[in-house]
C-alpha cells in the first residue's frame, strides 16, 4: 500500500488542488488561497493523516492493526484509543441497524463475488457456502474494551464502511487547525468542506452518474449555483452546493450478480448473508460530518426498497439512484 | 425486510457517536445541534407557566425565545418574559389567637387576619417584563465569547444588568473551560415608600387627617439601589462517549438595599402576645459563593441528569441542592417521538444568623432581624413530571407538571405563651404547570 504516494500540487485561479492516491481511490484536497507554501503544507499534513489511517486500519495492508487483529482472531489484541473509538461507533451502527451493518459482515465476500455483469452465473453462490460463511459473522460474538478486542476463530473485521470517511473528518479537523482559509477534502467521493468559500460562496461539487466511469468531482471554478439540478435524467451529472458539511454516497452500480434476470447489488444483508433486495444502486447524504453521511447511506441501502422512505423519516438531505 | 426501529433516535445517535469519535463538539453541544438546525434561520420557543402555592400566590409566565443563527457560528438570543403575580405572601408576623389589622404597605387602608392563621399580605400583585439579549461568537478557533443585556421592569421595581463571557476549549475540545461575569444595578421603589428599619407599623384610620403625616415619619425614602458582581468559573469535560461532567465555582457580592420592605415582625409580650409590628432590617451587604458538580449521562436511549449545588454566604445561609432528571424515550407510541422525564429536587438550607421568628417585648434589639420563612431553616422538595413530543413540522410541544413542597424548620426559640397553639412554621405548597411550544 506503499506505491505511489506522491502528491501532485495543480494552481487553480483562486485555489490550489492537492491530488494523491488513497484507499484505492483518487483523492483531492482544494485550498482557496493564494498562498502555495499553505497549500503544500495543507497537503502535506493531510495526506500524512489519510495515509496513516488506511495503514493503520486497511484490511488489505498485512501490517495493518486490522490485519493484526484479523489474523489474531481466537486471542485478545491491544488496541489504542482511536481504534476503541472506532469500533465504538461502529457498536453504535450495529445497534441502530439492528445487526444489519456489521463490520464483521466481510468474510462474506468469500462467498459472493461481485465482479459485475460477466460471467454471472459462475460465481452465484449456493446456500449451503452463504450458510457456512455466515457462521464468522456477527459484531455480537467479538468482545473489545478500551484495551483490547477479541475476535472468535475465522473472524474478522474491516473498517471499509467508515474509515475513508473517518478520514475525511479527520482532515478536516486538522485543516481547521491551520488555516481559516476555505479547504474541501475528498477521498474517493467521500468529502466534507471546512466552511463556506470567501464571500461565503457555496463548493460546487458534482456527483457523477455512477453508470459513468468515475465517483465524484469537485469543480471549484464552475459557475453552476443552483442547489442541486433539478435534473431527473441519470446520466447526468448532479451539482450539490455545499457551504459546511459532508457529502458521503454509498453502493457502486458496478458490482452486481444477475441470476435468472434479477440483478443483485453488492449490499449483503450482515444476518442472512444474502444481497439487500430492491435497494437502491447508490444514496448520496448530506450531513454535519461525514461519517454520519456515510453510515446513513449504508443504513438506508440496507433498507432495500424502503431507503428513501427511511431517509425521508430522518428529514436527511439526500439523492438516491436505482 | 425488517425495519429499523426507533428510526427517531438514529440521527441524533450518530450526532452525538461522531463527535465523540471526532471529537470535535462537547456532548451538549452535539445534542442541541441537530441536523435542522440550518445557519440563517430563527428558532423560536414560546412557554406558558402557572405557579400556584396553596392559598397564596399565584404566578403566570409567558417566554417567548427567538435565536438566529448565521453562517459564521454567531448566535444571537432574544428572549422576553412576562410574569404576572397575584395573591398573598407571609408578611413575617405570627399567628395569633386573636383577629390581628395590619396596615398595607403603600400606607393606603387596612387587613385583617382571622385568629389562628398566618397572617398573609393579600395586596401582593405585580407584572414584570424581562428582555434578555445574548451575541455569542467565536473569535479564535477554540476560543468564543459571549455578551449580554439584561432589562427586567416591574411597577415597582427596575433592574438592569450586563454580562460577559469567555469560553476556552481544548483538548480536542473534550473539555471547556469558561469564565463569565455580570453586573446588575436594580431599584425598589415601592408604593408607600421605603419603610425606615426597626420602625413600627402605624396602624389605624387610613382615613384621618394626620395619617399621612404620621406613615411618613415610618419612611426612608422613596427608592433605593442594589448592585450585584457575579463571577462565574467553570470547567466542562466530556468523560466518555456517555457521560460529561460540569463543575461552577461562583462568587456573588450584593451591596444595597436587601431589606424586604413589605416584611414585617411581630414583638410579643411574656405571654406571646403580640404588642407591635416592626419593619425588618437586614444587612446592606452580601457575599455569596457556590460550587456545583452536574453529571449528565447517557444510556442506550435513556439520559440521566444530577447536579449538586452547594451555596453559602456572609449571612450564615446554607443550602444544599440535589437536582435530577431522567429521559425517557417512548418511540412513536405516545405521540411522534414522545418522552417522559420525572423530575426531582431536594433542597436544604440554613437560617440566616440574624433570622428570627418574632422579637420579645423589652429584650434588647439585635442589629438586623428578619421573619422572613424564605431565610430561614427549611427543607423543601419537588417532584415533577414533563411529557414532550413532536407535532407537525417537528415542532416540539412539552407539558409539564410539578408539585413543591417546602417544610420550615422549628428555629428553636422558646415559643412562649399564646404562641404554643399557633403554627410558627407553616408550610408551603405549590403546583406548577407549564406548557412549551417550539418552533
Amino acid at each position: 500500500m506503499t506505491n505511489n504516494r506522491a502528491i501532485n500540487l495543480i494552481t487553480n485561479k483562486d485555489s490550489y488542488s492537492v491530488q494523491f492516491n488513497a484507499m484505492a481511490s483518487p483523492c483531492e484536497v482544494i485550498v482557496q488561497t493564494n498562498d502555495k507554501t499553505l497549500a503544500l503544507k495543507l497537503g502535506n499534513i493531510i495526506t500524512k493523516e489519510v495515509w496513516r489511517i488506511e495503514d493503520k486500519f486497511s484490511r488489505y495492508n498485512q501490517h495493518s492493526l486490522c490485519s493484526l487483529i484479523n489474523n489474531n482472531a481466537g486471542q485478545a489484541v491491544a488496541i489504542d484509543e482511536e481504534t476503541f473509538q472506532l469500533l465504538t461507533f461502529a457498536d453504535h451502527c450495529y445497534q441502530l441497524s439492528e445487526g444489519l451493518f456489521d463490520i464483521s459482515s466481510g468474510v462474506l465476500r468469500k462467498a459472493w463475488s461481485f465482479q459485475g455483469s460477466n460471467n454471472q452465473h459462475s460465481t452465484f453462490p449456493s446456500s449451503a457456502k452463504v450458510s457456512k460463511s455466515l457462521l464468522q459473522v456477527g459484531w455480537y460474538k467479538i468482545h473489545f474494551d478500551q484495551q483490547t478486542i477479541t475476535l472468535l476463530n475465522g473472524m474478522e473485521i474491516d473498517f471499509g464502511g467508515i474509515g475513508k470517511e473517518y478520514a475525511v473528518d479527520r482532515s478536516i479537523i486538522l485543516a481547521k487547525q491551520l488555516t481559516d482559509q476555505p479547504v474541501l477534502v475528498n477521498l474517493g467521493g467521500d468529502l466534507a468542506v471546512s466552511g463556506p468559500r470567501h464571500n461565503n460562496q457555496t463548493w460546487q461539487v458534482a456527483i457523477e452518474n455512477p453508470d459513468v466511469d468515475s465517483q465524484v468531482n469537485t469543480d471549484v471554478n464552475s459557475d453552476l449555483n443552483s442547489d442541486v439540478n433539478p435534473d431527473v435524467n441519470n446520466n447526468a451529472d448532479m451539482i450539490v452546493a455545499l457551504k459546511s458539511g459532508a457529502l458521503a454516497t454509498s453502493g457502486d452500480a458496478k458490482r452486481f450478480l444477475i441470476k435468472d434476470g434479477i440483478r443483485y447489488g453488492h449490499i449483503l444483508n450482515a444476518k442472512t448473508g444474502w444481497p439487500i433486495d430492491k435497494a437502491p444502486r447508490s444514496i448520496t447524504v448530506v450531513a454535519p460530518q461525514c461519517i454520519q453521511a456515510g453510515i446513513l447511506a449504508t443504513l438506508a441501502l440496507l433498507q432495500g426498497s424502503n431507503a428513501e422512505h427511511f431517509l425521508t423519516e430522518q428529514e436527511i438531505k439526500f439523492w438516491s439512484r436505482r | 425486510m425488517k425495519k429499523i426501529t426507533e428510526k427517531s433516535n438514529i440521527k441524533a445517535v450518530l450526532t452525538i457517536a461522531a463527535a465523540t469519535l471526532l471529537g470535535t463538539n462537547s456532548l451538549a453541544h452535539a445534542e442541541s445541534n441537530t441536523f435542522e438546525a440550518e445557519p440563517d434561520e430563527w428558532k423560536f420557543d414560546t412557554a406558558v407557566l402557572f405557579y400556584s402555592e396553596t392559598d397564596r400566590v399565584s404566578a403566570g409566565e409567558a417566554i417567548f425565545n427567538a435565536q438566529k443563527t448565521f453562517d459564521t457560528e454567531e448566535v444571537l438570543n432574544l428572549k422576553l418574559t412576562i410574569d404576572t403575580l397575584t395573591g398573598a405572601s407571609a408578611n413575617g408576623a405570627v399567628a395569633q389567637p386573636t383577629v390581628q389589622t395590619f396596615t398595607r404597605p403603600s400606607g393606603n387602608g387596612q387587613y385583617q387576619i382571622t385568629a389562628g392563621e398566618t397572617p398573609l399580605d393579600d395586596t401582593f400583585k405585580d407584572t414584570r417584563v424581562q428582555l434578555n439579549a445574548q451575541w455569542t461568537q467565536p473569535i479564535a478557533p477554540d476560543y468564543t465569547v459571549s455578551g449580554g443585556l439584561h432589562l427586567s421592569k416591574e411597577y415597582d421595581y427596575l433592574s438592569l444588568g450586563i454580562n460577559g463571557n469567555i469560553a476556552i476549549d481544548f483538548d480536542r475540545k473534550n473539555s471547556t473551560f469558561s469564565a463569565g461575569f455580570s453586573y446588575f444595578q436594580d431599584t425598589f421603589s415601592p408604593e408607600g415608600g421605603l419603610p425606615k428599619a426597626f420602625s413600627s407599623m402605624l396602624v389605624g384610620d387610613s382615613d384621618a387627617s394626620n395619617w399621612d403625616d404620621d406613615f411618613q415619619t415610618t419612611r426612608i425614602g422613596s427608592d433605593d439601589d442594589k448592585t450585584t458582581v457575579d463571577i462565574l468559573l467553570g470547567f466542562t469535560q466530556v468523560i466518555n462517549r456517555r457521560m460529561l461532567m460540569q463543575f461552577n465555582y461562583s462568587y456573588s457580592t450584593v451591596d444595597g438595599y436587601l431589606t424586604d420592605p413589605f416584611k414585617v415582625l411581630s414583638v410579643v409580650n411574656n405571654n406571646g402576645e403580640a404588642q407591635d409590628y416592626l419593619y425588618e432590617s437586614r444587612p446592606d451587604s452580601r457575599v455569596k459563593q457556590s460550587v456545583f458538580a452536574q453529571s449528565l449521562y447517557h444510556f442506550d436511549t435513556t439520559v440521566l441528569d444530577v447536579s449538586y449545588r452547594y451555596m453559602w454566604d456572609d449571612w450564615k445561609i446554607k443550602s444544599h441542592t440535589i437536582d435530577s432528571r431522567f429521559r425517557i424515550p417512548l418511540g412513536d407510541s405516545f405521540g411522534k417521538e414522545s418522552y417522559l422525564q420525572p423530575h426531582f429536587r431536594f433542597y436544604q438550607q440554613s437560617a440566616a444568623d440574624f433570622y428570627q421568628p418574632f422579637l420579645v417585648d423589652n429584650e434588647a434589639m439585635p442589629a438586623f432581624a428578619s421573619a422572613d420563612y424564605r431565610i430561614g431553616e427549611m427543607t423543601a422538595y419537588t417532584i415533577g413530571l414533563k411529557y414532550g413530543m413532536l407535532v407537525n413540522n417537528g415542532h416540539e410541544l412539552s407539558f409539564r407538571i410539578e408539585y413543591y413542597s417546602q417544610k420550615p424548620t422549628d428555629a428553636g426559640v422558646e415559643e412562649i405563651g399564646v404562641l404554643k397553639s399557633v403554627d410558627l412554621y407553616p408550610s408551603v405548597d405549590a403546583v406548577i404547570a407549564q406548557v412549551t411550544y417550539s418552533f
